[in-house]
């Protein structure tokens, strides 16, 4: 008996039976080229196959020529895409696993930019992202649009995708047309909710026709807009049982959110609790005939196991879960789950890099958007590599280098794995930010890494040594402003949350970093009483919160917090007093700021000491990450992996 | 003296004019594409005396934007374009973008002289050692050579905006303690010595940041007068550029026009080789008068000749070129979405493979109701294919909601644009009739097709429209500027205002004011002219009511609600099609479509007229 027995168990939707509940729901990648599926879809989308997910749904396919809001978008409007859609469906297939194709028209929430054309939308309204007012549809190009969506689905059948997936939620003219708050139409398509469905109704009907009983057929709605005026939970409720009615339509998935307003609550970071839209599903549930699906930071096989035992939802999308781990159902199905690659919900690589027209990836997962790549083969002559620090870097290195077939020693100076991450996982809302390093060290630990704690290499030892390889992964130090001079109470971030300062009274924050650094220590201290400012050079602070969609919830819990905010200034000069002396770089006016104690969230220095003493030894010397350049988790975690490849 | 020919060391340029190097987003991965092709062959057919492609990675260390040109990917563009630009000399610009690129698509660390992260990216970079120094050094050579086997007449080297060699120049990204340190410009000096080993007999040219505005530590003036005659090249175009000037390279037209005249003239008294001015000159009385004054050799216009790809022919004939107004809003395409370089003006430009001219062989009559940009320049190409065409106006003037736009702060040059198309309507024997609101009897009974071009109405918000707050003069009181859009108008009333001595203040619910002129590169100078106006901005806010001279705003995401002084509210938001006329199957262009830009109207407006030509 599976430890997962409701999640594990197969299910029949529609024409289709799934061997488990897992969904690999729709997302975007910007793999497309010129505007069709490319070989890295079908490696990726087959991964997750091979790792045994129940249903498949790809990303968006555009159904009409007026509809380009970005620009790696799949046109699946012409008939050129078709290869690549049997490519995808093959990989899939060879696994045993049904996929169904996403069909959508953005609608307003995009720009003319690509298209050069008129954004279409139910009435000229102009969406909060893009602001470009639409072109309220005339009637002959609602046929148009409901003809996209058949003519696509007709390419889905032709390239073997067992059906196909209607996106009414998230970014998506048939949302506009279903929501009060972007149809104000005054015929046939607007005014009572019969009326504002009558376009999705008619796309159902025109896409079932053209896929026969033996494909499937699912309609996406979002539960909750979190929009003034905007759909909310009742009337979702209520277009479920429409979509019921048709007896066309063979499940539900939900959503909650807009994709250009509340994008942050849609892929919500780990600052919003797991599950939290899972009142959708099940309220839509009780109101339908057909498998819903649930989805919402789903994590583990445990929790997802959970809300369908507890009838939440037939059917769980895990996405960012199995983008960092392709085998979660594989390992939850062979009681392997705790050596699941948990993802973090960090949002840096995945959602971070679509809205800035780059390819998915994922903070831990170095193969992510690069499965197309083939690996070198395994060595076959193992070398005996000597990792030096047992950060994200080093261990990755660690991993990846033993997975490959060398016998790797792993020497960490500190009494515990990770590095920065228990470090900047501390503060309360970054907690789940350590399973990088946790995942790391159980898969360390798994692979058979020889890891060695509280031992500080040396340059002499490494060289007596002898080792086939060294690679460095040193880290990086806290290196002090200029403007601090020797003041006591003028700290780094590091200093706080590792223990060595503990600041109190009035605490300004200077944020040269723009990411979490800042904002997390700001609010440990606020949490400890302290009255803190957030003072940056930027002109918002926190400004790459924006990017991983922490900024709003921040900003929430900042305000509650008391925190203030002070942009576009640059300290110039600090004072026993401590008197900070500002520049506000836009006037040039200068500000003081006279406070208890100074945190500074800003570049640290490469700790490159064994790099500068052991370059040019006889054995090949590597370095990755941090001790390279102070950056990111990411930076580490891929070039452990590549340096670990290149072997 | 701007159409004469020039000559470069052992080249000999058909003009006196450059078109820059920049980027276009035209790349097919990280090669030269046939729509790079395209692109460059309009400009030298129209009479560019020098092409300079966009800058090239010399190694793959360098991977600033997702279609970046790679040298090494280069040979066959480099090729195409070299062929179909002759006689315009074609220049490979070579760059290493250092510190100021991006990991984004290399996966890879940043190179640069110091550990000394860019403003704007905040990313650190490693610190490049004697190997990455000596790569650096051999991508040049290598780059070079490349470029002269594919035909190249010489390179063009990159020390301005973006790049390692301006970065080892300057005190504020070079702190190194070696001897590139100690002498900044050995790294410099090493690259050219390495290109003119390579390029033989061709030329070497440079674009240096002369100053980057930034004289507690960066490279000022004086500092390029001492370099400048140590330099071994053939062509120098003097820029100014740096790691905190932000859009000082090409502003829009919140600066002058010329503005490195000065500049350029110093650095040519010193210069060994002919020098070239760039830095928004857009129009041939400064080009001529800047070369006739002898500030230069040759003048940079790589954005009038975006808008205007014939220019040097037309100056030839004596025809008036389409201005460009240094707007930045199509051809400034430095933007994770990789938008095509295109203009506002001339939408052809970026999509010379897909777009049609003109074609003669168009009869009949043709009513255009509106003569805004839209419907002027739907005239305009009808009218070049032969149709007979009319504009009804209601107003008494040409222009529609650009003679507007232009009377915001800094907004002025728009109106050079749409005077240009109601001189070419003129020309070409449109006529026009001013004063004239039509009605839908009139279109009825007119024989010939219709095109509608009637614009937008405001919003029934209540409050002050901001095409009316332009051109009129506001009740007394303190003004709150609403700004939903962030695009150029709002700052431009609330500017304008400002400099009238109006008390005013404007929200919106971004973090910051003007969200959309990220493009433009007006983004963070338009936060900063308004602090230095004194401007509040109301950030992060909603405007829920106004009532008994105050405003009641909502914090977007704490909902915290707080008054602020607003007698007159000027609404700069999203506007309604007008669209009384309409009839479905009507021809139409531009706002009365869906209110929008002028890059809209005027491809709409052309899009119409071609159609109808076909």
């Amino acid at each position: 008996m599976s430890r997962y027995p409701h999640l594990l168990s197969p299910l029949r939707v529609g024409p289709l039976t799934l061997k488990n509940r897992v969904v690999f729901s729709a997302h975007l990648t910007n793999y497309a080229e010129h505007g069709k599926p490319s070989e890295q879809h079908a490696a990726y989308y087959a991964a997750r196959a091979a790792g045994g997910a129940g249903l498949i749904i790809t990303e968006e396919h555009g159904t009409h020529v007026t509809d380009w809001p970005y620009e790696k978008l799949i046109h699946g409007f012409d008939p050129g895409v078709i290869p690549g859609y049997r490519r995808i469906t093959d990989a899939v297939h060879a696994h045993g696993v049904p996929i169904l194709a996403q069909l959508n028209h953005n609608g307003g929430q995009a720009s003319s930019m690509f298209s050069r054309l008129p954004v279409w939308a139910p009435s000229p309204i102009a969406d909060p992202l893009f602001r470009e007012v639409p072109k309220a549809l005339e009637l002959h190009e609602i046929r148009d649009v409901v003809d996209g969506y058949a003519l696509v689905a007709e390419h889905c059948v032709a390239g073997g995708f067992d059906g196909v997936e209607l996106q009414c939620s998230h970014s998506s003219l048939v949302r506009g047309f279903l929501s009060p708050a972007t149809n104000v139409r005054t015929d046939a398509y607007g005014g009572v909710l019969e009326n504002r469905a009558r376009l999705l109704l008619e796309i159902v009907a025109a896409v079932r026709s053209v896929l026969g009983p033996a494909r499937a057929l699912g309609v996406r709605l979002c539960g909750d807009e979190l929009i003034e005026g905007g759909t909310t939970i009742e009337e979702a409720v209520a277009v479920a049982r429409m979509v019921d009615a048709t007896a066309q339509v063979d499940y539900i998935n939900t959503s909650i959110g807009v994709a250009t307003a509340t994008l942050y609550m849609i892929e919500a970071s780990m600052q919003v609790p797991p599950g939290y839209a899972m009142f959708i599903p099940s309220a839509i549930r009780e109101a339908v005939s057909i498998p819903v699906i649930g989805v919402g930071r789903f994590k583990d096989p445990v929790q997802a196991d959970r809300a369908i035992a507890a009838g939440q939802a037939d059917l769980i999308g895990v996405v960012r879960g199995q983008i960092a781990d392709p085998d979660f159902v594989r390992k939850a199905r062979s009681g392997s789950a705790q050596d699941i690659r948990t993802c973090l919900s960090c949002n840096q690589e995945c959602v971070g890099r679509m809205g800035l027209n780059r390819w998915l990836g994922c903070i831990e997962n170095p193969r992510t958007g690069r499965e197309a790549v083939v690996l070198p083969m395994p060595t076959r002559r193992a070398q005996r590599v000597l990792v030096v620090g047992g950060g994200p870097a080093g261990l990755q290195a660690a991993v990846t280098a033993t997975e490959r077939g060398h016998r790797v020693t792993l020497l960490e100076k500190a009494d515990r794995l990770g590095g920065q991450v228990p470090v900047a996982a501390s503060v309360p809302s970054r907690a789940e930010f350590l399973d990088i390093t946790r995942n790391l060290a159980a898969a360390a630990h798994r692979v058979g890494v020889d890891v060695k704690l509280q031992h500080e290499a040396t340059a002499d030892e490494i060289t007596a040594d002898g080792p086939d390889a060294v690679i460095l992964a040193t880290g990086a130090v806290p290196a002090r402003p200029w403007w601090a001079g020797d003041l006591a109470q003028v700290v780094d971030v590091r200093d706080v949350l590792e223990g060595r300062a503990a600041p109190r009274g009035r605490v300004l924050i200077v944020d040269e970093l723009g990411f979490h650094q800042a904002t997390s220590v700001a609010e440990l201290l606020a949490d400890r009483g302290c009255f803190v400012e957030v003072a940056t050079p930027g002109m918002v602070v926190g400004q790459d919160l924006g990017i991983t969609l922490d900024l709003e919830t921040w900003n929430v819990r900042a305000d509650a917090k008391g925190i203030t905010q002070l942009t576009d200034v640059v300290p110039m000069s600090a004072t026993e007093g401590i008197t900070l002396t500002l520049q506000h770089h836009p006037t040039g006016a200068d500000l003081t700021r006279t406070v208890d104690w100074v945190v500074c969230a800003v570049q640290q220095r490469a700790d490159d000491a064994l790099w500068q003493a052991l370059k040019g030894s006889p054995f090949p010397v590597h370095r990755v990450g941090d001790c390279v350049a102070p950056r990111r988790a990411h930076a580490a975690v891929i070039e452990g992996h590549r340096v670990a490849v290149a072997l | 003296m701007l159409t004469e020919s020039f000559t470069i060391g052992s080249r000999t340029a058909p003009s006196r004019v450059l078109f820059g190097p920049h980027e276009t987003n035209l790349g097919s991965d990280r090669a030269l594409s046939d729509r790079h092709v395209a692109y460059y062959r309009e400009r030298a057919v129209g009479g560019c005396g020098v092409v300079v492609v966009e800058t090239a990675s010399v190694h793959d260390s360098d991977w600033p934007y997702e279609r970046a040109p790679l040298a090494a990917d280069c040979g066959p563009g480099w090729t195409a374009i070299v062929e179909a630009c002759s006689p315009a000399l074609v220049l490979a610009s070579l760059g290493h973008t250092g510190g100021q690129g991006s990991s984004a698509y290399s996966q890879q660390p940043l190179w640069a002289p110091s550990a000394v992260a860019d403003a704007v990216s905040r990313e650190l970079p490693m610190v490049m050692e004697d190997t990455e120094i000596a790569v650096l050094t051999a991508g040049f050579g290598t780059a070079a050579r490349l470029a002269m086997a594919s035909g190249c007449a010489g390179v063009e080297i990159e020390a301005g905006d973006r790049s390692v060699l301006r970065q080892f120049l300057s005190g504020i990204t070079n702190q190194r303690g070696d001897d590139y340190g100690t002498d900044k410009a050995r790294l410099l000096r090493e690259v050219i010595a390495a290109a003119r080993e390579a390029v033989g007999d061709g030329l070497v040219a440079l674009r240096l940041s002369c100053d980057e505005l930034a004289p507690w530590a960066g490279v000022t003036p004086e500092h390029a007068l001492e370099l400048v005659p140590t330099l071994d090249v053939d062509l120098l175009t003097v820029v100014r550029a740096g790691p905190y000037a932000g859009s000082a390279y090409r502003p829009d037209a919140h600066a002058p026009e010329g503005f490195n005249k000065a500049l350029c003239a110093s650095v040519k008294a010193v210069a060994r080789c002919p020098v070239v001015l760039q830095g928004s000159v857009v129009s041939a009385a400064f080009a001529s008068s800047a070369l006739a004054e002898g500030a230069c050799d040759l003048v940079e216009m790589t954005r009038a000749q975006i808008a205007e790809p014939a220019l040097l022919q037309k100056l030839r004939t004596g025809a008036a070129p389409r201005p460009c107004v240094l707007c930045n809003q199509g051809c400034r395409v430095r933007d994770a979405r990789n938008p095509i370089v295109s203009c506002i003006g001339e939408p052809r430009s970026g999509h010379e493979l897909s777009d049609a001219l003109p074609v003669d062989g168009g009869s009949g009559e043709v009513l255009v109701v509106g003569g805004g940009p839209a419907g002027l320049e739907c005239a305009r190409v009808l009218a070049l294919q032969g149709f007979s065409v009319e504009i009804r106006e209601a107003t008494e003037v040409l222009g529609g909601a650009v003679l507007d736009a232009a009377l915001g702060a800094g907004r002025e040059r728009l109106r050079s644009l749409v005077a240009w198309l109601a001189a070419e309507c003129d020309r070409l024997g449109v006529k026009v009739v001013l004063g004239h609101e039509v009605v839908a009897a009139e279109l009825s009974s007119y024989s010939g097709r219709v095109v509608l071009a009637t614009g937008s109405n405001a919003r029934d918000t209540g409050w002050v429209d901001a095409r009316d707050a332009l051109r009129g003069t506001l009740p007394d009181g303190p003004v709150l500027v609403h700004d939903p859009v962030g695009g150029p108008v709002g700052v431009s009333v609330a500017e304008k205002l400002a400099a009238d001595g109006r008390d005013v203040r404007i929200v919106s619910q971004d973090p910051i004011v003007g969200t959309l002129l990220s493009l433009t590169g007006d983004l963070a100078d338009c936060n900063t002219r308004l602090q230095q106006l004194g401007v509040p901005r109301e950030l992060k806010s909603l405007l829920r009511r106004v009532s008994g001279g105050s405003a009641l705003l909502e914090d977007v995401w704490t909902g915290a609600q707080r008054a602020v002084p607003a007698a007159v509210v000027v609404d700069c938001g999203p506007r309604l099609p007008r669209e009384e006329l309409y009839e479905t199957g009507t021809l139409r262009a531009g706002d009365c479509v869906a209110p929008r830009t002028i890059l809209e109207a005027v491809l709409e407006g052309r899009r119409v007229a071609l159609e109808l030509g076909a």
